[in-house]
């Protein structure tokens, strides 16, 4: 830990460093750029009222088929995502055919996917189901891969020559991952929880439809009761989400669907969805060989790139870097909360109960929130992304601060954070900040759908003019940017020789040194 | 003589580049138990690794790790050695709810290197010598007639290891055992292999050798 | 490669539960009645418990009249109700002029059939915090340059598309976005008020009607939020329905209907409206919109 050592051009610290120069000096860019106006004039107000909310929770006015149907969508979205997602994962990591599928198919935000499917399924549980199984296929599909991978083939090699593929697979392999398997999967059903809600938003019948509702009209205590009930819904999750009660919570959430109010003729809409509406308006029924309907397409084509597109882009890009940078300084913050070295026997539960709090709120909904209180600009969607995010790497942060090894004379207090906890973990610490990059940049563009001009708020614009062909461009801009950032984040990491650090939130602690 | 089981001709092997064998020529003929000695990092693991390749089926192998499945129990880490004579239903149902005969014969097994009682225990969670007694238990299971293990009782002391050697002894006609303490192999096997920097340097009966004879082969080692 | 065979039955799986999930889905809606019901819905302009009062009645008194089990889905936004009514989900809906307009445009053989009295002239109000110090005039207020303001939702007839159209005549050449400091869309009628009265916006275009009810209701303090322009009429509102319904209910199931909404008196059904009674109208009532649509951009 020399001074002149840290200095030197080719050592990860340095890289560590330069990284994260560039990274804040792009983020107060952006900052400066950016719109931060707060047009409300009376947010305190306002928020005390909200406060208010919490604390005369209004419990008699939840609707209790909302709590059922949430659960119900999220068991089956998941369940069938992970499904399918682990019938992917096995050929994962050999097929680059796979491999494109799945980014391709968890590069779309839920919301959006609900968006599409609401043109074919209507406001169905269907859509409910299939805008929450698509993305995660995607995501299951590459982290189940990844655990398969990462597992130990030791007891596999000894395996008796001619074991059939089954057996080896169940046992060799099987066993060492379940666990990671299955710990992995519980955690995507609360990530999902909290997709249900965000799917209420626009119209599916979970508690996020009643929570919009009280939130728009200023009901404070009934939105303040609906998001006391989803806490302890997710707090609860370890007791009531089991791999015995598992199969009940499937049958039982199959019965418990909400029954769709009227039908919609699938094959006609699907068909007229796939033939007319996403087809770009000057090619439907057009010559495709002649190269006047190309010229018109060329010049339907160039004002949507450059008026929508480039700027939305832009706008996300600059949202998710302050954004970023915000949660990174947020978990600074945040995880000696969470770290029994710095809180304390004491403060660590409560700052963990915090946390977790924090955590199970969607960033959508924190946004919503932020909106109503601040105005629109870019600050709510900073705030709510920060805030939530901030308080996952926080949690995950604080957990690693405890494994750390500490000689038995090491300083306490600031001078522990400072010398030694906060350099000791900042390879990790950069590992999950380039990790959850993508993810801001995906919620980034959502945020836009609540007035920001991000790329959602583009989509926004182009579904309410029933141009779905504009709006599948631009969701496609959005997928291809959240690809290009994730494939950036991890020619990042590998630099840093940070690849191979953790960055799930679902790992089990490291396994205990001694046996 | 007994026919030949396991014969290596001019092997060599490289990692990387790095020549580990060179040169190797190697009978074991059937009924033999032979040690294998020499320095770490002599290629006696690569070696065995060479005669493993010979003809795996019917060989039972105990590696240098344990290499045990962490999180299932004993019984199952050791009905692994068989799971190639077993129809996969008949694997996938032991897995859940194990056939009686195949935990009776599991606990004999067991029993032979003095783990019965740890027979549901969750492998993860035995010692370092508890685990390396399991994995000889899941090669005793395999019951190929040949085994070769790589230093199968090195975590176990000298009365413990003798015992365990003589189990493989009683049920398997012929070993190959890569081993680091000369007394136990000289007791133990009756034919003494030693490799020195990936070539064999000796080869003779046990009877004819002794620990001094072979003590050149281990200076610089504890 | 180890674990591929186990591929087939995961995905076996899958399908299998999919199509249990078609079946319980199929059985809880076919469960409950033998016709298919009759559904509507409409656009979400103002708060939702007020929708909810007002559609209410309305389902009760069409499934009297009509003989059908009919059944009111609430909602979230604008194009969820035309999207609705585009695939199938519903089969009447209680659009905006422009929503009309659109879902039409979407689906062949659709009508508009019944107005209220009311939309045949139908008016936007600019709204104004009082700090703005914008003041009443008969002509459009040329001072609201350079204000903060909000429309409604995006696809509202009484707050974007004609406000928009009114503001470009009134700005010639430029668009909301250059005559405004900033431009918003709050999402319904009663959002626009709220967001006007706090400040969070100084000017806002919301829907007569809605603004009429609040201030029946006492809502609103002059003091605060007043009313600085009223635009020149253009027609709004309309109960537009699919053509298959005569397929569905019977021939002349179109005329019925039409004559149950025109024959609502109950004011306790009209008076969530906003309108006195529902007349009969056409599509070509609404030809006019599709002009000024164009011009702003909002329809090809």
């Amino acid at each position: 830990m020399s001074g002149p050592g840290r200095l030197a051009p080719h050592g990860p610290s340095a890289g560590y460093s330069a990284v994260s120069r560039w990274f804040a000096a792009l983020a107060l860019a952006a900052l400066l750029a950016a719109d931060l106006h707060v047009s409300s004039l009376q947010p305190w107000a306002e928020l005390r009222r909200l406060l208010a909310g919490f604390v005369r929770a209004d419990f008699p006015s939840v609707e209790a088929w909302s709590i059922v149907h949430t659960v119900a969508f999220a068991v089956l979205g998941v369940g069938i995502g992970a499904g399918a997602g682990f019938g992917l994962a096995i050929p994962f990591a050999h097929s680059r055919a796979v491999r494109g599928l799945c980014a391709a198919l968890r590069s779309v935000h839920e919301l959006f996917w609900a968006l599409l499917l609401m043109q074919v399924f209507g406001l169905s549980a269907t859509t409910g189901i299939l805008a929450l199984a698509l993305p995660y296929a995607g995501i299951c599909a590459k982290v189940y891969s990844e655990i398969i991978e990462e597992a130990d083939l030791a007891a596999l090699r000894v395996l008796p020559p001619g074991t059939g593929a089954v057996s080896a697979f169940a046992y060799a392999r099987l066993p060492d991952v379940a666990d990671k398997l299955r710990h992995y999967t519980l955690y995507r059903l609360e990530c999902g929880l909290r997709a249900t809600l965000v799917l209420g938003f626009i119209g599916l019948p979970t508690m996020g439809f009643h929570l919009e509702s009280a939130f728009r009209q200023g009901r404070y205590g009934e939105a303040g009761a609906l998001l006391l009930v989803f806490y302890v819904l997710i707090g609860t999750r370890r007791l009531w989400l089991r791999p015995l009660t598992l199969p009940f919570l499937a049958v039982a959430s199959l019965l418990a669907l909400p029954a769709t109010v009227g039908s919609t003729a699938i094959g006609a809409s699907l068909a007229r969805f796939l033939e007319h509406d996403i087809v770009p308006a000057p090619l439907r029924g057009a010559a495709l060989s002649d190269p006047d309907t190309w010229a018109q397409f060329g010049a339907w084509l160039r004002p949507i790139l450059t008026d929508q597109v480039g700027p939305g882009i832009l706008q996300t890009l600059m949202l998710a870097q302050v954004a970023l940078v915000a949660t990174a300084l947020g978990s600074l913050v945040l995880f000696p909360l969470v770290s029994r070295r710095f809180a304390g026997r004491i403060g660590q539960p409560l700052g963990r109960v915090l946390l977790v709090t924090v955590r199970s709120t969607p960033e959508y909904m924190l946004a919503y929130v932020a909106l109503l209180l601040l105005g629109p600009s870019m600050l709510p969607a900073i705030l709510a992304l920060s805030i939530h995010n901030a308080g996952i790497v926080g949690y995950l942060m604080g957990r690693h601060a405890d494994d750390l090894p500490y000689r038995p004379d090491a300083p306490r207090g600031l001078n522990l954070y400072a010398y030694e906890t906060v350099p000791r973990l900042y390879g990790q610490f950069l590992a999950y900040l380039l990790y959850r990059w993508e993810i801001i940049l995906r919620e980034s563009a959502i945020l836009g759908m609540l007035g920001v001009a991000t790329l959602g708020f583009h989509i926004d614009a182009a579904i309410s003019e029933l141009r779905l062909d504009v709006a599948v461009i631009l969701i496609a801009a959005t997928a291809a940017m959240t690809m290009a950032v994730d494939a950036l984040s991890r020619a990042l990491r590998r630099t840093l020789r940070i690849a191979d650090l953790p960055t799930r939130l679902s790992r089990p602690l490291a396994p205990r040194t001694g046996a | 003589m007994a026919a030949p089981a396991l014969t290596l001709s001019n092997a060599s092997a490289a990692y990387g580049g790095r020549t580990v064998l060179a040169g190797i020529d190697l009978t074991i003929r059937a009924g033999e138990r032979v040690a294998l000695l020499g320095r770490s990092g002599a290629g006696k693991s690569t070696l065995l690794g060479l005669l493993h390749a010979q003809a795996p089926e019917r060989i039972a192998l105990v590696p240098q790790s344990a290499a045990l499945v962490r999180t299932l129990s004993v019984f199952h880490n050791v009905y692994m050695g068989r799971l190639d004579r077993r129809s996969t239903l008949h694997n996938l149902r032991t897995l859940v709810r194990p056939a009686s005969a195949d935990w009776r014969e599991v606990g004999g097994v067991l029993a032979r290197v003095g783990l019965a009682e740890a027979i549901r225990t969750r492998a993860g969670a035995l010692s370092g010598g508890q685990q390396q007694r399991v994995s000889v238990a899941r090669a005793l299971y395999n019951r190929g007639p040949i085994l070769i293990a790589d230093e199968p009782v090195s975590a176990l002391d000298r009365v413990q290891g003798a015992g365990i050697l003589a189990e493989m002894a009683r049920t398997h006609e012929t070993l190959v055992l890569a081993l680091h303490d000369v007394a136990l192999a000289l007791a133990a096997t009756d034919r003494i292999v030693v490799l020195d920097a990936g070539r064999i340097v000796l080869d003779a009966p046990a009877r004819d050798l002794d620990a001094a004879r072979l003590s050149p082969y281990y200076a610089g080692t504890a | 490669m180890i674990g591929v065979t186990t591929r087939p039955s995961r995905t076996g799986l899958l399908a299998a539960v999919l199509a249990l999930a078609q079946t319980v889905l199929g059985v809880a809606a076919g469960r409950a009645e033998d016709r298919p019901p009759f559904v509507f819905t409409g656009i979400p302009d103002q708060d939702e418990s007020r929708l909810v009062e007002r559609f209410g009645r309305v389902a009760t008194y069409l499934e009297a009249k009509l003989g059908v089990p009919v059944r009111y889905i609430p909602v979230k936004n604008y194009p969820a109700a035309v999207t609705a009514f585009t695939n199938g989900q519903v089969q009447l809906a209680w659009f905006g002029g422009f929503t009309g307009v659109q879902a039409r445009k979407a689906v062949p053989g659709a009508h508009a059939i019944a107005q209220g009295a009311e939309d045949a002239s139908f008016k936007t109000y600019l709204i104004a915090n009082a700090r703005s110090g914008l003041t009443p005039s008969k002509d459009f207020p040329q001072a609201v340059a350079g204000k903060t303001f909000t429309f409604g939702a995006r696809a509202s007839t009484s707050g974007r598309l004609m406000p928009e159209h009114f503001i470009r005549q009134a700005f010639p050449g430029k668009t909301p976005e250059q005559v405004f400091s900033r431009v918003g869309f709050s999402g319904d009628h009663s959002r626009t008020i709220q967001l006007v009265v706090s400040g969070a916006f100084e000017v806002g275009a919301v829907d007569y009607t809605v603004w009429d009810l609040d201030t029946k209701a006492g809502k609103l303090d002059p003091s605060v939020v007043k009313v600085i322009w009223e635009s020149p009429p253009y027609p709004d509102y309309q109960w537009t329905v699919r053509g298959d319904v005569e397929a569905t209910y019977g021939a002349g199931f179109t005329e019925r209907l039409r004559a149950a909404l025109v024959g609502i008196e109950d004011p306790a059904i009209l008076e969530p409206f906003g309108r006195s009674k529902f007349v009969p109208v056409t599509d070509a009532a609404y030809d006019p919109l599709i002009a000024v649509a164009k011009s702003t951009g909002l329809l090809d």
